[in-house]
């Protein structure tokens, strides 16, 4: 069973300082639970998302798709003279557009919620449950036969660093 | 570097983190108080008249209405306008405002997005009902069919509208939700009820708030509110194409897209004006939405009415610089003095002038009249489009055709139903959904109540 040393603090900036001085302690900071979204967290756990990128592909994609489409049912399946305006037009560009943002949307988004797992009705539990209200949890792991005097450490450098708690927790959680 | 600065105070009240969930969750916990029950009483008995108006029309036809053959669009394409412009309140709020970083929407924006997807919903009812045939209407999509195959007509104004509508509500439903699920794990966490932790433990998809789910959360926000961001534009520039794209004196002029697309913000932004000040009230949001919110607001409405204004002298000089002889009857003649006069007066009043009293800093302060003239501003925007439907299509080239337009009864009841469907959604919202975006709410409650900011100490 994983095992989770949990630093609950009250304040963001406390936070913070304690990410730094753990990893400069050279202990390793697991992850940390925020009511809203932290940035000076992610440079510091060196996170990184490669969403932007799968977003530019789906609008490039859509965007050919889309233009493919037009193209081959008005100048290839059923060539339709409207007006006497060319059977391929600049004025395809508007649909393009518009669907080319639409599939942008709907993949994004949908793979965002592939990517963390997420889907209506998803049981979760969290470490601690107010860090969606106004606490900040920081997570270190107890990893398996961690010597009883480095959690001391840990836990007094937690304490130190502003924690209003310390505590353990048992729920494996999915990242 | 994410740190914006922040002019002056934006939450009151010296509030704790504990503090703005409470605040927020609280209307949701209270007994059901009296005035959503009157309120739902009278959308839903709105709606039903709508529902007897939508029978109607369909069962019996078009000729239910009171359009002819020379004014072949009525009251349903005025109030889809209408309704879509209402619409964009929302992505003008949340999304331009979360691209340009400003920190003042945080307070606002979810309530301007609800407003966006009920507003699109009661628009998107208009042309659904207008094809008349509605069991036919699947022959919108571009599908494999025994007909040639014959496709839709991709150079067509009227289907450019439905994609764009269709996207611009997927792309604000999509945006909004993602934007509350923080917060519906939020109430799971916090609330006492069993019933409430199940509903809205399923609806915040397990969401955990840790490191990793934050940043990917919030590039995704930022990823959609990009892509919406030029929707503001398209769409309703697309709209204005369904009348500038025809010959009609009055509507065939280049101004019509720009035109369109500020008038939907100025009547969206006047509709976001409205609800604040009913919400504030209702839910005593007075240190979340602050005089001075309503104030910024009051102050982009001032600078959009007079565009307005010079977007209607335009209309007025092109016509008359043009020299042709049926826009200066249509814009010089027909819209000032003619039979629709009192329309273009309303118009011009309401949309040009009377936001001009937010020049004065006493009225911009005094809430009543801040509500008055937003109201003011809803219906100078609605007789806007009545005049453009109306005044071009009741007088166009040939006099024999000329023919005047009143709505029916089954008109009005469809219109009626729609405002019951957007106030019914509107305070369904008020009850179920927290009405502030409580964890974007949180993420700039330290910087501006207290005015210092994380990057000072580092």
């Amino acid at each position: 069973m994983k095992t989770n040393i949990l630093g609950v603090y009250d304040d963001e900036h406390d936070i913070l300082h304690a990410v730094d001085k753990l990893q400069d302690g050279g202990i390793p900071v697991k992850d940390v639970f925020s009511p809203f979204p932290m940035h000076h967290v992610w440079e510091k756990l060196n996170l990184t998302t490669r969403l932007p990128y799968a977003t530019f592909i789906y609008g490039v994609v859509g965007g050919i798709m889309t233009f493919a489409l037009l193209y081959w049912t008005s100048v290839v399946s059923y060539p339709l003279k409207f007006g006497g305006k060319p059977l391929n037009t600049l004025s395809f560009i508007i649909i393009m557009f518009v669907i080319t943002i639409l599939i942008g949307t709907i993949f994004t988004a949908a793979t965002f919620f592939i990517r963390q797992k997420l889907w209506p009705g998803k049981e979760s539990k969290l470490p601690d449950g107010r860090s969606a209200d106004d606490k900040f949890v920081l997570v270190v792991e107890k990893t398996e036969g961690m010597p009883e005097e480095e959690v001391t450490k840990i836990k007094d450098l937690l304490t130190e660093t502003g924690a209003v708690e310390v505590n353990e927790s048992n729920v494996d959680y999915e990242d | 570097m994410y740190n914006t600065r922040v002019r002056g105070v934006l939450i009151k009240g010296n509030k704790s983190l504990k503090d703005v969930t409470q605040d927020v969750l609280r209307p949701m916990d209270a007994p059901m108080p009296r005035w959503w029950y009157v309120t739902a009483f009278l959308a839903i008995s709105a709606m039903i008249w709508g529902v007897w108006g939508f029978y109607n029309t369909i069962s019996t036809g078009i000729g239910t209405w009171g359009l002819n053959n020379n004014v072949a669009w009525g009251w349903a394409i005025i109030n889809f306008v209408w309704w879509i412009g209402i619409g964009h309140a929302g992505t003008a709020f949340s999304i331009f405002l979360l691209i340009l970083r400003q920190k003042w929407r945080t307070s606002i924006n979810r309530a301007a997005e609800a407003m966006t997807i009920f507003a699109v919903m009661a628009a998107g009812l208009f042309p659904l009902i207008h094809m008349g045939r509605i069991w036919d209407g699947f022959f919108i999509f571009p599908y494999w069919n025994t007909r040639g195959p014959l496709w839709d007509n991709f150079n067509s104004p009227l289907f450019w509208d439905v994609v764009a509508i269709s996207t611009y509500l997927t792309a604000s439903f999509l945006f909004w939700y993602l934007g509350m699920i923080p917060d519906f794990a939020t109430i799971r966490e916090t609330t006492a009820s069993k019933i409430k932790k199940k509903i809205y433990g399923v609806m915040s998809f397990g969401w955990l708030g840790n490191a990793r789910s934050w940043l990917r959360f919030e590039t995704a926000a930022l990823l959609l509110g990009g892509l919406a961001a030029p929707l503001v534009v398209s769409v309703h520039s697309i709209v204005s194409m369904d009348f500038a794209v025809s010959v009609i004196p009055g509507w065939h002029t280049t101004i019509f897209p720009p035109y369109f697309v500020i008038g939907a913000i100025f009547s969206g932004f006047g509709m976001v004006l409205t609800l604040m000040i009913v919400l504030r009230k209702l839910y005593k949001f007075n240190d979340y939405v602050t005089d001075g919110h309503l104030e910024a607001i009051a102050r982009i409405l001032t600078f959009i009415s007079l565009i307005m204004g010079s977007a209607y002298l335009i209309e007025l000089f092109t016509a008359w610089y043009s020299g042709n002889e049926y826009e200066l009857f249509t814009f010089l003649k027909n819209r000032v003095t003619g039979e629709y006069t009192f329309a273009y007066w309303s118009m011009l009043t309401c949309n040009a002038i009377i936001p001009q009293l937010f020049w004065f800093k006493k009225i911009r302060k005094n809430i009543t009249m801040v509500f008055i003239i937003s109201l003011f501003i809803n219906i100078g925007m609605w007789f806007e489009r009545y005049v453009i439907v109306v005044t071009s299509l009741s007088r166009d080239f040939l006099p024999a055709t000329w023919a005047t337009y009143e709505p029916t009864i089954t008109e009005v009841a469809v219109f009626a139903g729609t405002i019951g469907l957007f106030v019914m959604g509107v305070i369904s919202f008020f009850r179920w959904i927290p009405t502030i975006a409580i964890s974007e709410v949180k993420s700039v409650l330290k910087e501006t109540t207290t005015l210092k900011s994380f990057t000072d100490e580092d």
